[in-house]
This record gives structure tokens, C-alpha cells and sequence, in this order.
């Protein structure tokens, strides 16, 4: 029965639709983007205020949905990545030629649907989770449906993620012939109780599933393309929220099925882990367009973070929550750059490597920006990145698993060489070629000013991310 | 507190030069090194207490999370090479105001070299293990900035990447290292880490701590086989050269095996990997460096043979090879930045570092001879000087060591050989430039450099000649003090002198030093003998490396990521093959304890339709329309086999929604070619096929296994409660209307508000209809052909009428509002279809906007009505009426809620559809209002 401490538990999320209901009937009464987009954010910072406030209540448990500090945790980062992309948004979509205001409509329920699939505890919610953060994706992704890289990216985003839906959805379909349970704690009980192959292969094809979304190797062939073609604010969601909220639920997996725990997938995510490092961190190596670098990078990143599934013990939680904050925060401000400058939209993106050539002596604030997001990437000390690269290591090598630690060495390693070229370009002379360029008054728009304050709070968490880590650890001690 | 100053003031001195101008140079050099200065000052204060024995610390915490603190300690091995990075530092930025070129900007010079500066003093005197990695890994990217410095030359950026590469994955590893370290102990406090000796060697993660530690030292010092990232690091500006790659941070690999020495040191893989490598590392760079024609790259490869001189005496087991490790650090950090400066000076006024270009400058510049001269001399180990100490030390320590059982005289032997070599490219060096003949065709003519840039020079210089002529007053104290910190404990007694009396060492190093001459005289042979191999440049194999690296990404690239979405498809089918292949190798067997079903003939016959329509859906997939007939037969099949399996209402639910799709898929045909291009070829349709057949194969596997499996579920609580408690025996209608209505009406709500969004989201949505198909044949003119038109009016009533019924009977027969409205929908959307949007809307002008409100609205009423008998919300009733003609019927509240769900699907659907068809048309919302 739902109680008032549900519908309080979930107000986050309730907010988070209302906005996007307002938002869409708002657009049907009259257009207006600057308007839209204030509303959007708006309704984001009230829900942001509310997790904060229903951050004190224990964990509240719903036969749907657990509001617990994990779901939390990651609701506040999809909610900032959300926030994120409304401001780039506005700004990338300011000269678009098409209607403008439904970007910020499909960017909310996203968000809802990320908010869902992170709190969920039933195989329903996981799966309506998942299908509404990766809905309006498509459209987000096509949504310069006028340039054909980005029809392109989301046509294929919709066909191959439909497919990894459908492979996901038949996994759940064994899993619950199996247990005749949906919901995670049944499941993990009758599990338990009744080990078999089926699971297994049920099991297996959830984590294609997830693994897909995931962009983990050899899932991950759609990420370069689907990023280079789509939308500036639309890859920095997926890159961000859309990555949080589904490894969430990943680690939820781990976490309490048993089925994840067994030897055989067990071994199958240490393989896919080093791999994902690997592939993902060579394949960066020829790119020669920093979307589609940073496309790489992200899969990188998620084999880095995989470790932590692997080993998924308690400091796992701790560690997972502390990459993806430290991810979160620099690839936010990476994207950002991008965007800004593509913006205001004026068709195909400006990704290609030359276009950031001698960007320093025309932009230095923005390629500082970027500057700092490539050394975090990197995992540079006094960077965000450096913290979340530690905890990985060090989970690593606390549980002594020597191929994952020397993959993330090798990895990090070749990682080094690529993000270097990115900052190397940035200090070349400029050369006399065509550039695209951020508008003169970046900084003082709300996009300029939230990928400067990216900035500064990756060198902050760098420098002193205790604050960050006592919360997280929080966050750990409450979801569990 | 004030040690943390020490690491603080160079942080600080770091933006000083920042707020200087290029223009005024000696301001901002003066500026520079203000704080540098006091640092000294502070550390030479605080020299009387260290030597006595104390280690003073100071701690602030940071991320104690992390156990990582702000700690620091100045014991005897962090002052000695305080003084040196401080003061060798002091020098260069001295050196650095004459070296700079007008066009170098050099506070951003000053700045990274402070920064470095920082990092460099934060690893010697950190006191905390992972503290001492973030500085280590801060040298790495400080002196990438550094060496990069001139960045408008590829030369140097490749160099500066190339170091930071190496020396970035040796840190990595290093922290890994560490942490382990930090494992074992539990803790990274350095005095703890220290004193743990027998923890530590003991425990079984000793062997891969010390490789992973190794790693990083020997990548930053530039052992064998990671020598090849320090000569190409010579791109740098010369100052660089003379403080990274000779006094600083080179040495912080060996710093690293000293400091870590009380901990790691003593056992058998210690001494093999350390004391191997060092001697392989030493016969190296003295042969290369023999060889090599570039003033820098000389340096360059004697640095690394020297390093490898340092790394062999800190592997060999004994303690007072640590102590000659030391001093040769000092020695050499002197001697090496003395030459590096010289060399610098030289390129500065003659244009050209080119070995074989150059001759005879003492004439040019006596004063920059004599010190090339004397520092030469002391880098050849010649009597008198420092370097002379030191290497005697060596050859004494070599004789002693247990390295290698039998062949135990092999390393002796190896070290008079690199000492010999070593002689020889002093030699080499410092004759053929300043000496053999007159000069002939310099770039520029040289003269003496301003006296402040020869003067670091000369006190280095002074500084190798005293600690040679009188090594005891000098050095003991602070040797002794560096020793008992790396040997934890106290130091063996020194006995430095010039003259022990004629030992074997000493025969060993006349034997170096004749041979040496001997050598170079010979040198030509040695040239020739190099000739017969291939150049092998070190930065071309590691840019090799990495374009193999890129190409291999490339060709990865073009093989799995063309862009194509089938080859995306492809490899996830295949993945998610190998996933459930894999799974299903797990299992014995697929049959599970049901019986299989018995077939006969009508199932036989229903099993082969649908695989021969899925089949023909597949293989006519290039002729959409028939295709789509094809699949509309699969859709058929399913609902049958719906039926057959008990499961009318579901039979009939999918029937209606095929009915649906099947429109919804006609409509969109209508705007897409007719025919799609044949592209595969054999083989690739063979591959598929192939692909497909697997994949069938695994899914009807596992289906197969599921089915034969017992499944027990929720639904025994439906069976039996839908008639005691919703009063209907349609189960799926009462879970819907009555068990679950709270959600339904969540859903036909949902449904509604989608399709008002999607209505007015299409206000701007343009379509045109195409007149032609894809070949150009033109559309029939007659869009509404009269046979259709006449079926779908005359089916309308029958349909409207069959939707009643089944609206009716919904709650105890298969059927529903959810069914019955779908068959209106279809019957009305036909209708559209077959008489066109413009004939339907003038003879049924309805709006299905207020009919999708509607049916929310009774849906809700009959739910909030439930309130007037004082019940929750949405309690159902159920009677039975006797009604005359009709006979007994049983009526229950849900119908009521029924007809608001029937409401619902068919406003909602047709809102969505019909207007769709609505956009081709002049009743195309948006443009009625704008012409209006």
C-alpha cells in the first residue's frame, strides 16, 4: 500500500515528471525556449533541493522502487548531469532552425526514467526504467534530424538499443521462468535456493542488456558514432546520466543476485573488464575527432569501473560512487567544452581535432576547461580524476586482482598518450584554416558559467575531495 | 611547521614569475628566486639537527580517506638532496637569465620550473608513502611542460611526450606498488613503512610490490630497458637538461631505491633485479655514449651508464656500497650539471652542438675550457677530482659482492670495462671540442658567455675539485647522516680519502684510465665496428610502437566500426551467442521434468504457417508489401496459438493490436519507397543466415528448457479470487478493471495525456504525400478505391456492433474495454483509409479529443463514486438483473470503469492516428490556425 512516506520518499522523481508534464504543456500553450528551459531547470533544482531534504529519511522501500542512499546518490548525479545538459542545451539550440522547446521535454523524462532505473528493485522497473531513459534518447539524438550524422546516430541508437532491449528482456523472461519472481530480493532468494544454468544464461543476457548501455566491449560499437553524430547536449547525457544510472543498476545486480556472483559471469565481467579497458583505450588511440575520442575515453572509463563489479565488495559501493563522481564531473565539463563550441547550432558539430588547433590563443578559459577535464581523464594528480582512479587501483590491488590492476595500468598508460594529443592541439599555433568558435559571450551564459564551475570542482575534488568522500561513504553505508 | 615551507615557498615561487614581465628579465630571475633562497635557509637551519641524528616531521592532514596526509620529514637522505635541488636550482635559474633567447617567454619558464621545483623537493621529503607518488607523478607532468617547453618544435613535443609516457605508466605502476606496500604494513606512514622490514620481505605480495616499485624507479631513472625516453628528452632547453636529466629528477629512481632500501633491500631479487640492472644499464650508456655525436646526447647516455652506476651500488648487498650510491649521487648531480651548462654555452655561441663540427674552442673561450677541462675530468674518475672517489668506491664495493655465486668476478670486470668506456667519452667530449686543432667553419664565431652565466659553472666546478681534494672535512657529516637514513641505521664509518694505499681498486681504475686512453685513440675501430648495425633510434622504435599501436587501432577500427549498422548488429548477435552459448555448455541436459505436449495435425499445420510466413517475411523483407502480409500472418498465428492455449482473451488482445499495427504500418509504407536495393552478396547472406540459424537455435533452447519446466506464479491468486472478489470469470478483465484498477486508470490516463501531446506535437510536423513510387511509377490517381471504401462501410456497423458485444460480455467471456475499443478504432481507421480524411470528417465530424477526456472522466467518477457508499476508492459492486427478453444478466460497477477504458483507447488511438493521416490533407491542424 502506498503511504505518505512513499509519495515523500519519491518526491524527487514526482518532480521531476510534473516538470516534464508542465514543460510539454507548456510547449502545446505556447512556445517560448528561453522559458521552457528555465522551467527545466527550475523543476531539476527543486528536485535536486528535495533529495536533499529527503536525504535524512532512512531507506523507504516501495514493492517497485527502494529509496535507499545508492538511489539517491545516483538521482543527485543524473539531476546534475540533467542540469547540466538544460543549460548547454540552451545554448546549443539557440539558432537551431526546428523546434527547440521539445529537446528539454525528452531531457526530463530521461531523467525520470534514469531516477526509476537507478531506485529500482523489480525487474519491471528496471526495464521501464531503462526503456524510458533510452526513449527519448532517440530523439534527443536524432534531434538535428536535418544533418544526416545525427539521423544517423539515432536511428542507430534506436535499432541496436532495441535489440539489446529485446536480449535483456528475454534474460528477464528466464530469470523469472526460473523463480517465478521479479522483484531483486526474491529473485536473489530463489536463486539461491535453486542455481542453474538457466539463470546463468538468463543473467548473461541481462548484462548484454546493461553491457550495452554501458558501451562495454564488445557491446560498445555504437558509442564513437552514436556521440559523433548526435547533438552536442544529447551525447553529454549519454555520456553522463544515462552511464550512471544503468551502472547503478549494475552494481544492484551484482550486488544482490547471486546469479552475478557465480564463478562463470564472475569471470565473464573480469574478461569483459580488461578488455573494455584495453580496446576502448587503444581504439582512442587513431581518433582523430574528440567526440569520438571521448566516446573511447567513456568506455575506457566504464572497463575501469567494471573492476569494482568484479571484486563487489563493500568497498565496491565506496568506489563506484567516488569514479563516478569524479567521471561524472569530468566528462560534464569535456562535453561542455564541445558543445559550447558548436554553439549556437549550426549544424555538424565542431569535433574534429583541427578545430580545437591553437585553441588557447583564442579561448584560454574554455581550453583551460578542457585542459583540466583531459588531465582528470587522465587521472592526473590534484584532478577529480586522480581520486576515482586511486580508489580503482586500490580496490584492485587490495583484492590482489593482478590482470585487473595491470589493465588499468596499461590502460591509463596509453590513456595518457591520447589525452596529451587533445592538450598538445590545444597550444599549437593556429593555423589559418576555417575554426568554429564559442560565441564572444560564453562565459557569461549560464552554459559558459556551469563548465567553469565543472572546472573548478574537479581541481577542488583534486585537491581536497574529503568532503565528497565522507558523503559517498554515506552513501555506501546506506545502501547497504 | 616550517619544514612544510620548504615544499610551500617553491609552490609559491611558482606564480612569482608569473607576475614578471619578459621584457625585465633580471627582475624576474631576482623574483624567482626569492623563494628558493629562504627554502635553503630554512633547510640549512634546520642542517645541525638532522645531522645529529634527528628526523624532524611535520603532518597536516588531507584525505585521511585515502590515508593520504600532508607529511613530511627531513632526515639525512631528504637534506642531502634538498641542498642539491635547491641548490643546483638556485643556479640554473641564475643560469637560465642568459640562456633564454628574446623570444622565449620566460616567467612561464620560471614557473614550471619552480613547479617542478615543488614536486621534486615534496618526493625526497615526503613522509608518507602515497604523498611521495603524487609528487612523483607531478615531476612527470611538470617536466613534460618543461621539456616541451619550445612546443613549437614537433622534436619536442614528441620528446616531452614520450617522457611522460614512460615515466606516467612507470608511476602507475609505482602506486600500485605502493599500495600493496601500504597493504602489507597497513599503514603509508613512511617510518612505519620503514621499520616493517620483515613484514614486508616476508610476506608472499613482497616479490610483485618490488617489481611494481622497481617499475617506477627504473622508468624515471631511465634503466635498461627504459633508457631510450632520456636522450630524446635532450630536446628540452639546456637548464632543463642540466637540472632534470642530471641533478634532479632522474635521481628520483634512485632516490627511490634509497629511500625504500631499509624496507625492500637484502633479499635475492632485490639484489639481482637492482644490481643486474644497474650493471647492464651502466655497459650501456657508456658504449652509446662513446658513440654518439650530439654534445647533449653524450651527456645524455653518460647520465644513464652513470644512473646505472648508482642503481648497481644500491643492488649490491652491502652497506657501504649504499654510502658510495650516495656520494656518487652528489658527484655526479655536480659534475653532470657543470657539463650540461658548458654544453649549453657552447650551442648558445656556436650555433651548433654537433661533435664533429666542432674543435678548437679554447681559444674562443679559455675560461669555459678550463671548466669543461676539470668537470670532464672528474665525470672520467680521474685522481683528484670527486667523480674519482666515488667510482673507486664502486670498483672496491663490486669486488665484494655476492652477485651472480661463481661468476661473481664477471661484475668487477663489467664495471672497470663501463669505468674504461666512461674515460674514453670524457675524453672524447672534452677534446674534440675544445681541443684537436682550429676551429674551422662554425656556425658563429664564440666568445666567452657573460660572466654570471659561467659562473654556476665554475662553482660547480670548484665544488668537484674541493670534495676531491678534501673529501672527509666535506662530506662525511652529511654522508653519514644520508646513510643512516637509508641504511636505517647507523652508517658504516667512513674513511674518505684520496690515497688508501694500492688495492686492487685502485689498480682497477689506472687500469680504466689507460684503457680509456687507449679507447678513444683507437675510437675509429669502435666507429667502424658500430657502422656494420643498423642505426636503431630509440624514439623512432617507440614511435613505432605507437603508430603500430594506431594502426592496429585503425585497422580494428575499419574492420568492427565502419559505420555500418549490420556489422554493429552483427558482432552484438554474435556476442550475446558466445554469452548464452557459453551458458547453455553449463547445463546436462535441456529436457526438464514436464512431458512434452502431444501434437497433432491442426498444431503441425498452425507451427508450419507461421515458420513459412516467418520465412517469407524474411525473405521477401526487399518488397515491403508483402512482406508486411507475410508478418501480418505471423501476428495471426501467434493470437492462434493464443487461443489454442487457452488463453482466448489474450487471443484476442493481440489480434486487435495486430489489426492496429498493421495499419499504423500501412500508413508509414505510404511514405516510404516500395522496394529496398539488394546489397548483400553470397556470402554475406550465407553468414546471416548462418548467424540467424544459431541464434534461432539458442533462443529455441532455451524456450524449450523454460517450457518443460514447472512455473508456478501469481496467477492460482487470480483464478481464485476473480469471481468471489471482482464477481467476473474474465480474469485479465477483472486483474484490469477491478484487482489492478488503480493502475489502469494511472494507464488510460497516461494514454491520454500521450496521445494530447502527440496530437499537438504534430502541429508542425510537414508531410507530403508522394505522388510517385521509387521506380517514378506514378500513384493511381483513384486514391480511394471503391471496393474498400464499400467493404469498410459496410464492416463499420457490423464492427461497432461486435465491439458492444464484446464490451458487454467483457467481464465474464473473453473481451473487455480495452478490446472493444481497439476493434472500433481499427473499424473507424479503416474507414479513414479507405474513403479518405476528407469524406469521413464531413460525414462524422467528430473530435476524439473530448472522447479520451471522457472516458478519463468516468473511469475517475466511477472510482470517486465508490466514496458515496462510503467506500475506498474504486471498490467494485456486482448484481445480477433480470432483464425481460434478454434474460438474466450479471452487471458489475467495473463495466462502468470498463466503458471509460473503451473510451480512452479509442479516442486516444484515433487523436493519434487519424490526424496522422490528417497531415497530408488541408486539415492539417496547425494549418487550418495559421490560415485562419
Amino acid at each position: 500500500m502506498l503511504t505518505m512516506t512513499h509519495l515523500v520518499a519519491l518526491t524527487p522523481l514526482i518532480l521531476v515528471c510534473i516538470t516534464a508534464v508542465a514543460v510539454m504543456l507548456g510547449i502545446a500553450w505556447q512556445r517560448h525556449h528561453a522559458g521552457t528551459a528555465i522551467a527545466s531547470a527550475a523543476g531539476l533544482n527543486i528536485a535536486l533541493l528535495s533529495v536533499l531534504v529527503i536525504w535524512q529519511m532512512g531507506p523507504v522501500e516501495t514493492p517497485l522502487l527502494v529509496i535507499d542512499g545508492l538511489a539517491l546518490f545516483a538521482a543527485i548525479l543524473i539531476l546534475i548531469s540533467t542540469l547540466v545538459c538544460v543549460t548547454l542545451a540552451h545554448a546549443y539550440l539557440e539558432k537551431y532552425p526546428g523546434p527547440r522547446e521539445e529537446f528539454y521535454l525528452l531531457l526530463l523524462c530521461a531523467a525520470a526514467g534514469g531516477i526509476v532505473l537507478a531506485a529500482s528493485r523489480h525487474l519491471a522497473t528496471l526495464f521501464f526504467g531503462l526503456e524510458l531513459l533510452s526513449m527519448p534518447l532517440y530523439g534527443m539524438l536524432a534531434y538535428a534530424f536535418r544533418e544526416r550524422h545525427s539521423l544517423e546516430a539515432g536511428i542507430k541508437y534506436l535499432v541496436l538499443s532495441a535489440a539489446a532491449t529485446a536480449f535483456l528482456l528475454f534474460g528477464m523472461a528466464l530469470l523469472y521462468a526460473q523463480t517465478g519472481r521479479l522483484d531483486l530480493a526474491g529473485l536473489a532468494v530463489a536463486l539461491t535456493e535453486d542455481p542453474n544454468a538457466w539463470a546463468l544464461a538468463g543473467a548473461g543476457l541481462m548484462l548484454v542488456g546493461l553491457g550495452f548501455k554501458l558501451s562495454i566491449v564488445p557491446f560498445h560499437l555504437w558509442t564513437p558514432d552514436v556521440y559523433e553524430g548526435g547533438p552536442g547536449p544529447a551525447a553529454t547525457f549519454l555520456a553522463s546520466a544515462s552511464k550512471v544510472a544503468v551502472f547503478v543498476v549494475l552494481l544492484r545486480l551484482v550486488l544482490v543476485a547471486p546469479a552475478f556472483q557465480g564463478d562463470w559471469l564472475h569471470g565473464l565481467l573480469a574478461v569483459l573488464a580488461v578488455v573494455t579497458m584495453l580496446v576502448g583505450n587503444l581504439l582512442a588511440l587513431a581518433q582523430s575527432n574528440l567526440k569520438r575520442l571521448l566516446g573511447y575515453s567513456s568506455i575506457a572509463h566504464f572497463g575501469y569501473l567494471m573492476v569494482a563489479l568484479v571484486i563487489g565488495d563493500g568497498l565496491a559501493v565506496e568506489t563506484v560512487g567516488v569514479y563516478l563522481v569524479t567521471y561524472l564531473v569530468t566528462t560534464l565539463g569535456a562535453f561542455g567544452v564541445v558543445t559550447l563550441l558548436s554553439t549556437p547550432y549550426s549544424g555538424e558539430d565542431a569535433a574534429a581535432l583541427h578545430h580545437y588547433r591553437g585553441l588557447f590563443w583564442r579561448r584560454p578559459y574554455l581550453t583551460a576547461v578542457l585542459t583540466v577535464s583531459m588531465l582528470s581523464l587522465a587521472g592526473i594528480p590534484f584532478t577529480a580524476g586522480f581520486i576515482g582512479k586511486f580508489y580503482i587501483i586500490a580496490l584492485g590491488v587490495e583484492a590482489e586482482r593482478w590482470w585487473l590492476v595491470g589493465g588499468i595500468i596499461m590502460g591509463s598508460a596509453i590513456g595518457l598518450f591520447y589525452y596529451l594529443r587533445v592538450m598538445v592541439t590545444l597550444f599549437l599555433v593556429e593555423p589559418g584554416m576555417q575554426r568554429r568558435d564559442a560565441p564572444h559571450d560564453w562565459g557569461v551564459r549560464a552554459g559558459g558559467v556551469v563548465v567553469l564551475g565543472l572546472a573548478l570542482l574537479v581541481l577542488l575534488l583534486g585537491v581536497y575531495p574529503s568532503p565528497m568522500i565522507e558523503w559517498v561513504k554515506l552513501m555506501a553505508v546506506a545502501g547497504s | 611547521m616550517s619544514l612544510l615551507l620548504i615544499v610551500l615557498l617553491p609552490l609559491l615561487g611558482s606564480l612569482v614569475p608569473l607576475m614578471g614581465s619578459n621584457e625585465r628579465r633580471n627582475a624576474c630571475a631576482t623574483m624567482t628566486a626569492v623563494a628558493p633562497t629562504i627554502a635553503l635557509g630554512i633547510a640549512l637551519a634546520y642542517m645541525g639537527q638532522v645531522l645529529d641524528g634527528d628526523i624532524p616531521r611535520a603532518a597536516v592532514s588531507w584525505i585521511p580517506a585515502l590515508g593520504l596526509e600532508l607529511a613530511m620529514r627531513l632526515d639525512g637522505l631528504s637534506l642531502l638532496f634538498v641542498l642539491l635541488i635547491l641548490g643546483i636550482g638556485l643556479l640554473i635559474i641564475l643560469y637560465t637569465r642568459f640562456y633564454l633567447a628574446d623570444g622565449d617567454d620566460m616567467p612561464r619558464f620560471y614557473a614550471f620550473l619552480m613547479l617542478f621545483m615543488t614536486s621534486m623537493l615534496g618526493i625526497v621529503m615526503a613522509d608518507n608513502l602515497l604523498l611521495l607518488w603524487v609528487f612523483w607523478e607531478l615531476t612527470s607532468l611538470s617536466s613534460f611542460l618543461l621539456i616541451g617547453y619550445w612546443y613549437r618544435q614537433s622534436e619536442a613535443r614528441k620528446g616531452a611526450r614520450m617522457a611522460l609516457t614512460v615515466t606516467g605508466a612507470g608511476g602507475l605502476a609505482l602506486l600500485a606498488g605502493l599500495l600493496l606496500i601500504g597493504q602489507i604494513v597497513g599503514s603509508y606512514d613512511m617510518q612505519v613503512v620503514l621499520d616493517s622490514r620483515e613484514l614486508i620481505q616476508q610476506d608472499p605480495r613482497y616479490l610483485p610490490a618490488l617489481l611494481l616499485v622497481l617499475l617506477g624507479a627504473f622508468t624515471k631513472s631511465a634503466q635498461v630497458p627504459f633508457q631510450f625516453w632520456l636522450p630524446h628528452a635532450m630536446a628540452a632547453p639546456t637548464p632543463v637538461s642540466a637540472f632534470l636529466h642530471s641533478a634532479t629528477m632522474v635521481k628520483a629512481g634512485v632516490f627511490l631505491l634509497a629511500r625504500m632500501h631499509p624496507a625492500l633491500a637484502g633479499s635475492e631479487a632485490w639484489l639481482y633485479l637492482v644490481g643486474l640492472t644497474g650493471l647492464v644499464t651502466l655497459l650501456y650508456g657508456a658504449y652509446f655514449a662513446l658513440l654518439k655525436h650530439d654534445l647533449k646526447g653524450i651527456l645524455a647516455f653518460s647520465t644513464v651508464s652513470h644512473l646505472g652506476i648508482i642503481t648497481l651500488l644500491f643492488g649490491l648487498d652491502s652497506r657501504l656500497a649504499v654510502v658510495a650510491g650516495l656520494f656518487h649521487i652528489v658527484n655526479h648531480a655536480c659534475f653532470k650539471a657543470a657539463l650540461f651548462m658548458t654544453a649549453g654555452i657552447v650551442d648558445h655561441e656556436c650555433g651548433t652542438r654537433d661533435i664533429r663540427k666542432l674543435k678548437g674552442l679554447w681559444r674562443f673561450m679559455p675560461l669555459t675550457t678550463t671548466m669543461a677541462v676539470l668537470a670532464g675530468a672528474a665525470m672520467a674518475g680521474v685522481p683528484l677530482f670527486n667523480g674519482f672517489l666515488s667510482k673507486e668506491m664502486m670498483l672496491a664495493e663490486s669486488l665484494q659482492t655476492p652477485l651472480l655465486g661463481g661468476l661473481s668476478w664477471l661484475i668487477p670486470a663489467l664495471a672497470t670495462v663501463g669505468s674504461l668506456l666512461s674515460v674514453a667519452y670524457s675524453l672524447r667530449l672534452v677534446r674534440n671540442v675544445f681541443f684537436d686543432g682550429p676551429a674551422r667553419d662554425l656556425p658563429r664565431t664564440p666568445h666567452e658567455p657573460p660572466r654570471l652565466m659561467l659562473a654556476p659553472v665554475m662553482l660547480l666546478t670548484v665544488i668537484c675539485v674541493v670534495v676531491g681534494l678534501l673529501p672527509a672535512l666535506t662530506m662525511t657529516a652529511l654522508l653519514e647522516a644520508a646513510a643512516s637514513a637509508a641504511l636505517a641505521g647507523d652508517s658504516p664509518e667512513l674513511h674518505l680519502a684520496i690515497w688508501h694505499g694500492v688495492n686492487p681498486a685502485l689498480l682497477m681504475s689506472l687500469t680504466a684510465l689507460l684503457g680509456g686512453l687507449l679507447l678513444y685513440l683507437q675510437r675509429r675501430h669502435v666507429f667502424a665496428f658500430q657502422r656494420q648495425f643498423r642505426p636503431r633510434d630509440a624514439r623512432l622504435l617507440f614511435e613505432m610502437g605507437i603508430q603500430l599501436g594506431v594502426r592496429i587501432a585503425q585497422r580494428a577500427i575499419d574492420s568492427l566500426e565502419n559505420g555500418s549498422l549490420q556489422r554493429y548488429m552483427l558482432w552484438l548477435v554474435i556476442a550475446v551467442l558466445c554469452v548464452a552459448g557459453s551458458a547453455l555448455t553449463q547445463t546436462s541436459g535441456l529436457q526438464g521434468p514436464l512431458e512434452n505436449q502431444p501434437l497433432d495435425g491442426l498444431l503441425i499445420a498452425g507451427a508450419i504457417i507461421a515458420m513459412f510466413a516467418g520465412l517469407a517475411t524474411a525473405i521477401m523483407h526487399r518488397r515491403r508489401l508483402i512482406s508486411l502480409l507475410m508478418l501480418s500472418i505471423v501476428g495471426l498465428m501467434t493470437s492462434l496459438a493464443f487461443a489454442r492455449f487457452s488463453a482466448p482473451d489474450l487471443a484476442l488482445t493481440q489480434l486487435a493490436v495486430e489489426v492496429v499495427n498493421m495499419i499504423l504500418l500501412m500508413l508509414a509504407l505510404f511514405f516510404l519507397p516500395q522496394k529496398t536495393p539488394q546489397e548483400s552478396g553470397a556470402p554475406r547472406i550465407l553468414r546471416d543466415v548462418l548467424l540467424a540459424a544459431g541464434f534461432g537455435g539458442i533462443v529455441a533452447s532455451l524456450n524449450y528448457a523454460v517450457l518443460t519446466r514447472p512455473l508456478e506464479s501469481i496467477s492460482d491468486f487470480y483464478l481464485e479470487n476473480s469471481v468471489p472478489g471482482g464477481g467476473g470469470h474474465n480474469v485479465v478483465n477483472v486483474i484490469l478493471v477491478d484487482f489492478r484498477g488503480f493502475d489502469t486508470l494511472g494507464e488510460i490516463t497516461v494514454l491520454c495525456i500521450a496521445a494530447i501531446g502527440i496530437y499537438k506535437l504534430l502541429n508542425r510536423l510537414r508531410l507530403f504525400m508522394p505522388s510517385s513510387d521509387a521506380d517514378g511509377r506514378p500513384w493511381a490517381l483513384d486514391h480511394h478505391p471503391a471496393i474498400l471504401g464499400t467493404v469498410a462501410q459496410t464492416i463499420l456497423p457490423l464492427a461497432l456492433l461486435v465491439s458492444f458485444f464484446i464490451f458487454l460480455r467483457g467481464h465474464n467471456a473473453p473481451g473487455g474495454g480495452f478490446i472493444a475499443g481497439l476493434i472500433t478504432a481499427a473499424a473507424l481507421l479503416l474507414l479513414y483509409i479507405a474513403r479518405g480524411v476528407d469524406w469521413t470528417q464531413q460525414r462524422a465530424p467528430i473530435q476524439f479529443q473530448p472522447i479520451a477526456v471522457a472516458g478519463v472522466g468516468v473511469a475517475t467518477l466511477t472510482g470517486v463514486g465508490s466514496f458515496v457508499f462510503g467506500q475506498p476508492f474504486l471498490t467494485s459492486a456486482y448484481g445480477h438483473f433480470h432483464i425481460p427478453l434478454i434474460g438474466d444478466i450479471e452487471l458489475a460497477t467495473a463495466i462502468l470503469f470498463d466503458l471509460g477504458v473503451y473510451l480512452t483507447v479509442v479516442g486516444s488511438t484515433l487523436m493519434m492516428l487519424a490526424n496522422l493521416g490528417k497531415m497530408t490533407t488541408r486539415h492539417r491542424p496547425s494549418k487550418n490556425k495559421e490560415q485562419a
